[in-house]
């Protein structure tokens, strides 16, 4: 029996924050989106800890504020981190200064089941055709361009939606990726895996970091730990692929070993309880492998978030990654949609600016991982810069549209590695009268670039038709006054009549 | 395009993200007093880079008034 055909202009497949995020862009300006998400909503999903520029900016966008305020998730100033030559954790939070804690200086720790509802629920409501209970078979495709998808309904029976455009937002373990005919590219440098698990009742640090993200290095990797609420906490070991057998066995007591060799987590869960029955009752294992996409567009299809790319997750980039793609994706199909940008530089535009995005983080990633020099441990040994080689650096970092050759971003990162260090030196103790100053760490040109971007997302999203943005990129587009597609800078110019409000 | 930097087009701006009155504040006034913020430093330091300022929102951050801030984007003339 042939399936039955339907027509959109879009067609999402993944209902992530990153499918809802560019479908609801989309929806605002009046396009015909179906969003086909394999799964029933709500369900559970790991990366819990977000960061200001999705909840300030990304949010605003969507019109999420009151929502995501309303279902009261832990308010997180920053990241404390036990990291480095420092025994004592130190901060990196938001806001430059405790003067200048404005408004857009905490993020949120979230239950994925109740976030990722909030953005799916949203979308529909901005009239995004959200069909659950929906997996895609196919991408259907000719030599010009992608042209749809197949899907099974929740009936069973087999359909077909003919698009314009298919965004790929289905996330890390699905193939339909492969349809943009790129190549998965891993880092040699972090091919981690995270074993997790819940736990009631543990220790929160004292406030105002009571909601902050704590990373704990030790031995054999680090930790993460996640207050989700008052007693709730999210703990995750983050250590080497070469433990990935041990995990085959008990591992429940693999995550109790790593606690328990990681002193400050081991003494804040030393009254705490796992959680064993419900959805946090499971420990579950993932492949944090950090990797990135050769490409991310083909004529007709686009990758959004884990679909295109993962980096490690200690700075909380997974929501950040998917809603700043998806952000990107609508405004470059709406631009084509309304004939403003061709296809090509719409897309250029997007992709130069997402692997804009990964390759800072994944310099910060480096210097970072490097800061946490212990040549005892085979793991930190291994992510240590100077153990880089170069002719894998070069072949990942020239992808992400870095340095050319091997021995410029070794060079690079060990420059870094070095700023960071002194800067965390500088910056010294959590809760002392510099440890509230990020100046020394938001001056290193690394954390620079990392911010510039999430910060332009949020001034944009406060600030609305008023934010100004520069290209971001030489000969590059920005954004139009509503955010939710590009201009060329330069046919702006003309002077634009002021309507009487 | 924008107007080039001068001693009044800051005036004028940070009265305008602040939403006051042009004059209602003083050059050497502490603009945090005022409701500067992050997200408002942030839009005056990309407003002033596009006409030409190399300065960042960490740097205008160091000492929040107009005074300084001139000082800081128009070395030159400000002497």
């Amino acid at each position: 029996m042939s399936p039955t055909v339907e027509s959109a202009d879009v067609v999402v497949i993944g209902g992530g924050p990153g499918g809802s995020t560019v479908s609801t862009l989309l929806a605002k300006r009046g396009h015909r989106v179906v969003l086909l998400e394999k799964e029933t909503f709500p369900r559970y999903q790991i990366g819990e800890s977000l960061l200001p520029s999705t909840v300030h900016g990304i949010g605003r966008l969507l019109g999420v504020t009151e929502e995501l305020e309303a279902a009261q998730f832990m308010v997180k100033r920053g990241g404390s981190f036990r990291w480095g030559s420092n025994p004592v954790p130190w901060n990196f939070l938001f806001a430059v200064a405790p003067e200048l804690s404005g408004p857009t200086s905490y993020a949120y720790q979230v239950e994925r089941l109740k976030f990722d509802e909030i953005l799916l629920r949203n979308a529909a409501r901005n009239g995004v055709d959200v069909r659950e209970n929906a997996p895609v078979t196919e991408v259907v495709a000719d030599d010009d361009r992608v042209r749809g998808v197949r899907y099974t309904d929740e009936d069973g029976g087999q359909r077909e939606i003919r698009a314009t455009f298919v965004v790929d937002a289905s996330g890390n373990r699905s193939r339909v990726h492969q349809n943009v005919r790129g190549e998965r590219i891993y880092s040699d440098f972090f091919k981690n895996i995270a074993l997790f698990g819940y736990f009631e009742g543990g220790k929160r640090l004292p406030a105002p970091d009571t909601g902050n993200i704590l990373c704990a290095a030790f031995d054999e990797g680090w930790i993460w730990y996640i207050p989700l609420s008052d007693t709730l906490t999210s703990v995750g070991a983050v250590i080497s692929r070469e433990h990935a057998a041990k995990l085959q066995g008990d591992q429940e007591q693999a995550l109790l070993g790593f606690i328990d060799r990681c002193a400050i987590v081991k003494d804040f869960l030393a009254g705490a309880t796992r959680v064993t029955e419900g959805t946090y009752g499971e420990i579950r294992t993932r492949k944090d492998y950090s990797y990135t996409n050769s490409t991310f567009h083909r004529p007709g299809m686009v990758l959004v978030g884990d679909a295109a790319c993962f980096i490690d997750p200690v700075f909380s980039t997974g929501v950040h990654l998917a809603t700043y793609s998806g952000l990107l994706a609508a405004r470059s199909i709406n631009s084509v949609l309304a004939g403003d940008v061709t296809e090509d530089r719409a897309f250029a535009e997007f992709e130069g600016r997402y692997r804009r995005e990964y390759r800072v983080f994944y310099e910060f990633l480096s210097a970072f991982y490097d800061m946490q020099s212990d040549e005892s441990s085979y793991f930190w040994r291994a992510r240590k810069v100077t153990n880089f080689n170069t002719t894998d650096l070069e072949a990942f970092v020239s992808l992400v549209g870095g340095v050319h050759s091997g021995e410029q971003a070794l060079t690079q990162a060990r420059k870094s590695s070095g700023a960071l260090a002194d800067a965390v030196e500088r910056t010294g103790d959590m809760q002392t009268e510099s440890g509230e100053r990020m100046h020394h760490l938001f001056g290193t040109p690394v954390v620079r670039e990392v911010m510039q971007e999430m910060n332009n997302i949020q001034v944009r999203g406060i600030r609305g038709a008023d934010a100004k943005e520069l290209p971001l990129l030489d000969n590059g587009l920005v954004p139009g006054p509503d955010g939710l597609s590009w201009m060329d800078p330069s046919v702006t110019a003309a002077p634009v009549l002021e309507e009487a409000k | 395009m924008t107007a080039p930097l001068s001693l009044d087009r800051l005036r004028g701006d940070v009265a305008e993200v602040l939403a006051e009155e042009p004059g209602s504040f003083a050059d050497d006034d502490n603009l945090l007093d005022r409701g500067l913020d992050s997200i408002r430093l942030m839009s005056l330091a990309t407003r002033w880079r596009e006409a030409g300022s190399q300065a960042g929102y960490l740097e205008l951050a160091q000492e929040p008034t107009i005074k300084a801030w001139w000082t800081l984007l128009a070395p030159e003339e400000s002497k």
